[in-house]
């Protein structure tokens, strides 16, 4: 079988099983089905060469502007449908399709043709694909996609041949190579086939091997998630040192203003600790309390914190991404109010941390919404105020410790009344007199603490907090330590914060009588993370670090739950613009219908913006259909180099006599001029002159004279040519 | 009458006389039209001169015959002055350069300076003569002819000054049929007298501006310039082809696309032309035992080098 009618045969079977995939979802009437599948049995009998259908096909009762008419027909018909017909844009435009695959069905001239008809064969096997989850999907699919790697392969192999026009005489291994040429041989045969196979094969492979857990098997972190530090029940005093060198990412968040913080930083809260034995701090308020889902996928922290709770504070939502931790803790801006994401409990412990019920081995994202406390104008005044007995226990709790601390802290708190005045006494007493640094090994020693305060004077975030927190303490007032993540560095290209291990942070919150907890934080600024200063590939970075975290979003941890979310939002955006475009027609109507009704008050304002909204719609159409391009009228204007379509039409016929003659022994040349070809011709064949010589002349009228072929030159070219095909040469 | 119809008729006319010749005559009829002048090279005897007779006669034009011999002066190709005794003063009389149709007749027989009046007279269109300048008839077209150079007492035409001329052209001997229906003719009578004109000087200068709104496709412009780009790269010339062939050739293939009734050129027409119209223009390398003033050898030369060139599809 020469390869261009192999090519028709695979066009239209891809053709067909799109179509009958769709009739199969039941994405079509029963009148277009049948319409549809006549057309496509009518171009398969023409394509085989049946007769009768042939005599049809060689008088086509419809001219290319009645094509032309019928596409605008459909094109007005697609916007019946689905303003009242169907009442929705996906049948609406199934339809629509199926009237172009068999417009397109009859007018196979030009390769831009066969483009036309697979890119609607593959909307339709898409559409159809989305209709349907039942099985027999499969086979009509595993079909289509045989017929797929056929039409590649033959597109491209007449491709080949319709570009070179000829055979290139010179080599000695023309005479093989005239056997194959052109004609679908067993090995290619079994090589579009196997192809086919093997594509099948390998795109299963890959369903069922692309992993679904949102990590690849081997990617570092899947199963051995990022150690941190200071998350567990216990912590010892300088675990949080070593990690803070670590800059791989642990979380990033997006804040819901998308922009930065005023204060430039944002602390991100993971556990607080109550008690501390002089050299560990211990959670001793960890029994966990799971908390329930609303039902609308959000999880609601009540009572986590302190009665004296309001609802003053300012809000934050934020949208952390976090990434695979050996910790359940989820870390958010204090305080968490509100956390949504998709896991199937979460638990909170009663100083106000929230766990997930084991660490997650993947990426995962929640949303939080946070409330941060303000103080309050009565722990300003000097009136002390109480606190409950439970608070006495485990936040004024103290280990065996020097008198010097005793001392030290009265000794900077005693010209202060109120319990706020005093912890902002210890917090810049602490910021001004120590110096910040990470080489302090202080954890070995016995009383680390002591050490830090009177001696070596040099420490980190943990040393700092610890030491706030025992002062504040030792004056009476309850305070806790927290550990967490302090995030400084913000990634303007994505807008969010990046969040790394060296960010790992502790601080305090220190309880007022009235406010509740506050969060105060005793650690200079360290002079080794200088923010906003930084070199120009650190942007690079940046932007590259973006593009990773929309991979990840959009394409790693795109679910069967984000595909509904699409095709629910599609759905309600088919119909709101329906509504639009109803709203607009009835607009655009409403003048003459006022008329007819005698209603007289008809405003004509705002009848604008929904008319311009139906002409950009209409606009759009038509420019769709130009583009499908039956005729394109610009193209008459432009000298030289564009091809209208009939010249398109007559070079594709005059290549494929070339072709022809070749394959009956009469090659032409590269340097044989066209009417010395037909001298040539005429010479070695005299039956097939006249054929040869007509579509010759038609070809370089049009080729070299730039002179328009009428439809009946075309049509007599291609009888012509069929004439040619149907000689037997002697 | 259209152009087309008119040009068969005179092909058909000059056919009667010059028979079997049909190419010649149509070339002959290009360089007509191409406002270019014809330089036919061949042994004498084979109907030259009846082809230009005929030509000329086949439109109503004027033509002069000047025969070449060693002592003819410019003078007596465009004119003298002479003194009139009534009006006291010098009167010029034109020569036969005045005519629309000139047979300069075997034109390598007389010296430089005669050619060169000629030649001049065929670039400029008109002749200057004691300061004063007088303009050619229009049409006007100079058929030469010469015998191969080989033959003794001959000046040969420098390249400079073939270079004016459109196409170079050889008749060749008749085949035996067309031979013995040309000895059958009556003789009494020059064949070209009975010839009636088709054509007035005006309908030629017409068609000569038909010539002018032939399309030639930029493809097929490319692929003219591409030949002649081949003939100065070719290691068998050591001349090439100038831009003055270049534009004659594409003037030529306008006007073979006119004589055969088309209004656009195909490659077929520059590559039917190319060794006509390009043979004379170029100069052969004297080494691999070529002749370098060879007829046969510069249009083999052409040819050859026409045949490597890819034509546009």
């Amino acid at each position: 079988m020469p390869f261009d009618q192999a090519l028709r045969f695979a066009s239209i079977w891809l053709a067909a099983t799109s179509f009958i995939g769709l009739t199969l979802g039941a994405g079509l009437p029963g009148w277009l089905a049948a319409l549809t599948g006549a057309a496509l049995i009518v171009a398969f009998l023409r394509n085989g060469g049946s007769k009768s259908v042939e005599q049809f096909a060689m008088a086509p009762p419809i001219s290319t502007a009645g094509w032309n008419l019928l596409v605008i027909a459909g094109f007005l018909g697609f916007w019946i449908d689905m303003l009242w017909v169907s009442d929705e844009l996906l049948p609406a435009g199934i339809h629509f399709l199926m009237v172009l695959m068999i417009v397109k069905l009859f007018n196979l001239k030009i390769r831009r043709d066969y483009l036309h008809l697979y890119a609607i064969s593959l909307v339709a096997i898409l559409t159809s694909g989305s209709l349907t989850t039942d099985l027999w999907y499969l086979p009509i699919f595993s079909l289509y996609l045989f017929a797929g790697v056929w039409t590649l392969l033959l597109f491209q192999l007449t491709k080949h041949t319709e570009e070179t026009g000829t055979l290139t005489p010179s080599a000695p291994m023309r005479a093989p190579l005239h056997q194959s040429a052109g004609h679908v041989t067993p090995q290619l045969f079994w090589l579009a086939n196997g192809l086919a196979l093997l594509t099948f094969s390998l795109t299963l492979a890959i369903f069922f091997a692309i992993p679904r857990v949102s990590a690849g098997f081997y990617q570092k972190g899947f199963g051995e998630n990022i150690r941190t530090s200071g998350f567990s029940e216990t912590v010892n005093l300088g675990e949080i040192g070593p990690i803070k060198r670590d800059p791989s990412v642990v979380m990033r968040v997006e804040l819901s203003d998308g922009a930065r913080r005023e204060a430039g930083r944002l602390y991100l809260r993971g556990v607080a600790f109550d008690q501390y034995d002089g050299k560990t701090w211990t959670n001793r308020m960890n029994y966990r309390r799971t908390v329930s889902e609303d039902g609308t996928g959000s999880f609601v922290l009540r009572g986590s914190r302190s009665p004296a709770q309001t609802p003053l504070g300012e809000t934050i939502r934020q949208n952390i991404i976090l990434e695979p931790l050996d910790t359940p803790v989820l870390f958010a801006a204090p305080f968490i109010e509100t956390v949504s994401g998709k896991f199937p409990s979460v638990q909170s412990d009663p100083t106000g941390a929230v766990y997930l019920p084991f660490p997650s081995s993947s990426r995962i994202e929640y949303s939080v919404l946070s409330r941060s406390t303000p103080v309050l104008p009565a722990d300003l005044s000097p009136e002390p105020g109480r606190y409950p007995e439970s608070f006495t226990r485990h936040f004024l709790q103290t280990p065996v410790q020097s008198e010097r601390i005793t001392v030290l802290a009265k000794d900077i708190t005693q010209t202060q009344r109120t319990a706020y005045e005093k912890a902002n006494a210890i917090q810049s007493f602490l910021i001004h007199n120590f110096r910040y640094s990470l080489d302090a090994p202080l954890a070995e020693l016995d009383h680390p603490l002591e050490e830090f305060l009177f001696s070596r004077k040099t420490g980190y975030c943990e040393h700092y907090a610890t030491a706030m927190v025992m002062l504040l303490r030792t004056v009476g007032i309850p305070a806790r330590l927290v550990t967490g993540f302090l995030a400084t560095e913000w990634n303007e290209y994505g807008n969010y914060y990046v969040v790394r291990q060296q960010d790992a942070h502790a601080w305090v919150e220190v309880h007022l009588p009235y406010s509740g907890w506050i969060t105060m934080d005793p650690t200079p600024p360290s002079i080794e993370n200088a923010p906003d200063v930084y070199p120009a590939w650190h942007a690079l970075g940046r932007i590259m670090d973006t593009v990773r975290l929309q991979w990840s979003r959009f394409f790693v941890q795109y679910s069967a739950a984000d595909q509904l979310a699409v095709v629910r939002e599609l759905k309600a955006g088919s119909t709101s613009a329906r509504n639009k475009a109803f709203d607009s027609m009835s607009a655009l109507f409403s003048p003459v219908l006022a008329m007819f009704g005698g209603i007289t008050k008809y405003a004509a304002t705002g009848t604008i913006r929904p008319l311009v909204e139906v002409l950009a719609i209409l606009l759009i159409g038509i420019a769709l259909l130009l583009w499908l391009g039956i005729k394109r009228p610009w193209v008459k204007g432009m000298v030289g180099k564009r091809m209208t379509r009939n010249e398109e039409v007559i070079a594709q016929l005059y290549g494929r006599m070339v072709q022809h003659l070749a394959g009956e022994g009469i090659p032409k040349r590269t340097t044989t001029g066209p009417l010395e070809f037909v001298h040539l011709a005429q010479a070695k064949w005299n039956d097939a002159n006249s054929a040869v010589a007509s579509i010759t002349e038609l070809y370089c009228r049009t080729r070299f004279g730039h002179i328009p072929l009428t439809q009946e030159e075309l049509s007599l070219a291609e009888d012509h040519l069929r004439h040619l095909m149907a000689l037997d040469k002697p | 009458m259209n152009s087309t119809d008119i040009i068969q008729a005179i092909k058909e006319n000059i056919a009667r006389v010059i028979k079997g010749k049909p190419h010649v005559i149509e070339m002959s009829l290009v360089a007509l039209l191409a406002r270019g002048h014809l330089l036919l090279e061949d042994v004498p005897g084979v109907g030259k001169t009846t082809l230009a007779h005929s030509l000329a006669r086949s439109l109503d034009c004027s033509f002069k015959r000047i025969q070449f011999t060693s002592d003819l002066l410019p003078s007596d190709i465009v004119g003298v002055s002479i003194f009139n005794r009534q009006k006291q003063a010098f009167e010029f009389m034109p020569g036969p350069i005045f005519a629309n149709i000139v047979l300069a007749d075997e034109i390598n027989r007389t010296t430089p300076k005669t050619q060169s009046s000629l030649l001049e007279a065929m670039s400029e269109a008109q002749i200057s003569f004691d300061n004063k300048t007088y303009p050619l008839n229009q049409p006007f077209m100079v058929i030469a002819t010469q015998n191969p150079a080989e033959y003794h007492g001959t000046f040969p035409l420098p390249e400079s000054q073939l270079d004016r001329f459109l196409m170079r052209l050889r008749i060749g001997y008749p085949s035996p049929e067309e031979e013995k229906k040309v000895l059958d003719r009556p003789q009494s009578l020059h064949p070209a007298e009975e010839l009636q004109p088709l054509l007035t000087a005006q309908d030629v200068l017409l068609l000569q501006e038909q010539v002018d709104h032939v399309l030639m496709e930029e493809s097929i412009t490319d692929y003219l310039l591409a030949i002649v780009q081949s003939t100065r790269q070719s290691d068998l010339l050591a001349l090439g082809v100038s831009t003055r062939g270049a534009l004659a050739l594409s003037r030529a293939a306008k006007a073979l696309s006119l004589v055969r009734g088309r209004t656009y050129c195909l490659p077929d027409d520059i590559k039917e032309l190319a060794p006509i119209v390009l043979s004379h223009r170029i100069m052969v390398a004297r080494a691999q035992g070529l002749r370098p003033r060879s007829f046969e050898q510069a249009e083999r030369i052409i040819q050859d080098l026409v045949d490597t060139i890819p034509v546009p599809v």
